[in-house]
């Protein structure tokens, strides 16, 4: 992996990033969050945090008023949606947001949409099918008639056609029943350890912080503390204040 | 009512109904699209069809030939007025607004058509506009089988263009999840203009199809549009195949009873099945599974 070039030490920066809606009160204030490359990195926080807000920026839905965002050390603070795809990132909506009424085939193409090169869209789908084997079972079915579960996973495939670098996920979690969610979660690992970094916005902290690399503490639309998952986890003060309780079992590595 | 009376009745009434269909298709179009009521749209259906008149007219060639400037000129139309003026309603009170709006424009193309072509109703008259086929004793006449035929070319041509290609594909995936399509690099604006402008050019080929065997006058537009909306609401709004069906059944009804009733209360059809529908089943009989489905 040796270039002459050093490879940026993250694949997303963003850095001192305020941003807002209208002309309403700023939702981030001066927030940095890092996702280094192959890892997941996933914010937790009270709602209203802003967590969501920061998936938006990041995917250029919204500009942020300062701070700058960077792609493998490329700044792409002003680049609108299609431009941050070419750039590298990806972003999955909270909730459902398949095409109800097209097919899953359909649904998976749509994502390779800014994608010109015929032999690489073919690639891509054999990988997506490849990753979530229900996509190339369901692959003729309506997208609308899947489980919600399953309908997550075409979102995944859907968004991994453009070959991102960075996935964002916003609570992947959302509407589902808990054998589910371990089930999506295990498709979250299975992204990266695909080479796909994940910065994830989860309401679900505990369950989320039991999956991801590194957890980020946002509140007030700053980061509070950055840490490994495991050790914010592990932490009594964290858990009472942001994890609902203390940590039920901390496990002794 | 004898049986080749009958059966007259029923062929006019689809032959009729494929008209509908495609209008109503349009106006689906412009609701899927952006929740936008258009008003406006069988005023464009009278313009258009003005428009093949004063071209026959004035080339006495067959006014057909007039789609080759009408289609294209009402997608860029349609394209610019999405673009410049209903992008510009608050999002929040659109659907509302847009009624506004485009009540504005009707009644401005009404008065345009009234000012340059005068109140007089007009009538193409062509070799062929006599002449007619029979079918088992019914009389259909030729340029009814014409407008038909181009409605339910037109209309395949929609299916297609929304089912084959890629900006078909993008239309749809705008109509159902638009900001899930921004997400994946789909200009959605861009994308909703065309849409308005597809939704104006079946106005383009319905009025050219209408004026084959209609008399028109400048106000003739607010007889089509309580019947097209009526139609749209019982197919279920956003619903294509839902509004083609419901134009189908109604544009057959409709002609059965104009020949106990006559043509005045036939057309309280639509109405009637207006109310029964928002009592009944107020998301449309095609809401549900169709919806938004080409």
């Amino acid at each position: 992996m040796a270039s002459d070039a050093p490879a940026p030490e993250y694949l997303l920066e963003l850095k001192d990033v305020e941003a807002g809606y209208g002309r309403a009160a700023l939702v981030l204030r001066g927030l940095t969050v890092q996702v280094p490359p192959s890892s997941i990195v996933c914010l937790v926080g009270p709602n209203g945090a802003g967590k969501s807000t920061v998936l938006k920026v990041a995917s250029g839905m919204l500009t942020p008023r300062s701070g700058s965002i960077r792609v493998n050390g490329v700044d792409v603070t002003r680049n609108g949606p299609q431009d941050m795809i070419r750039s590298g990132l990806s972003h999955v909506l909270q909730g459902h947001s398949v095409f109800k009424e097209m097919t899953v085939a359909e649904n998976v193409g749509l994502g390779a949409y800014t994608v010109r090169d015929k032999a690489l869209i073919a690639e891509r789908t054999d990988f997506v099918k490849t990753l979530f084997p229900v996509v190339a079972d369901r692959w003729t079915a309506l997208a609308g008639a899947l489980s919600g579960g399953q309908q997550k996973q075409v979102e995944f495939a859907r968004s991994l056609m453009v070959s991102p670098q960075v996935v964002l996920l916003d609570e992947p979690s959302m509407g589902l029943d808990p054998k589910t969610t371990s089930k999506v979660f295990e498709q979250v690992v299975r992204m990266r350890d695909a080479g796909i970094a994940v910065l994830l916005v989860e309401q679900n902290a505990r369950r989320a912080l039991e999956t991801a690399d590194i957890g980020c503490v946002l509140d007030l639309g700053k980061v509070h503390i950055t840490g490994p998952a495991s050790e914010l986890l592990a932490d009594p003060q964290l858990a009472e204040l942001y994890l609902g309780g203390r940590p039920a079992a901390v496990p002794t590595t | 009512m004898s049986g080749s009376l009958l059966l007259q009745s029923v062929i006019l009434g689809l032959l009729l109904g494929g008209l509908y269909a495609l209008l109503a298709a349009g106006l689906t179009l412009y609701f899927g699209v952006m929740r936008v009521v258009m008003i406006a749209h069988s005023a464009f259906l009278i313009l258009a069809a003005y428009l093949a008149w004063w071209f026959q007219r004035e080339t006495g060639l067959d006014p057909l030939l007039s789609l080759v400037v009408t289609v294209p000129l009402f997608f860029v139309v349609g394209f610019v007025m999405q673009r410049l003026l209903l992008a510009r309603l608050r999002p929040a009170t659109l659907t509302m607004m847009s009624v506004l709006l485009t009540f504005a424009i009707a009644l401005t193309i009404e008065g345009l058509l009234g000012y340059v072509f005068s109140g007089t109703q007009r009538r193409i008259q062509l070799d062929y506009s006599g002449s007619s086929l029979e079918v088992f004793g019914a009389n259909i006449a030729v340029v009814k089988l014409i407008a038909f035929g181009l409605a339910a070319v037109a209309l395949l041509g929609l299916w297609a263009l929304m089912k084959l290609t890629r900006f078909g594909q993008a239309l749809r995936a705008t109509i159902q999840h638009p900001e899930a399509a921004r997400l994946l690099g789909i200009n959605t604006d861009r994308i909703a203009g065309f849409g308005f402008g597809l939704g104006l050019a079946t106005a383009a080929i319905g009025g050219t199809a209408l004026s084959l065997d209609s008399t028109i006058y400048p106000s003739l537009h607010w007889h089509w549009i309580g019947p097209l909306m009526a139609i749209i609401v019982i197919g279920g709004l956003g619903s294509i195949p839902g509004a083609a069906i419901a134009a189908m059944l109604l544009g057959v009804s409709q002609s059965l009873l104009q020949v106990p009733l006559g043509t005045t209360w036939a057309q309280t059809v639509f109405y009637i099945a207006l109310f029964a529908t928002l009592m009944v089943r107020p998301q449309g009989f095609f809401g549900g599974r169709l919806a938004q489905r080409f």
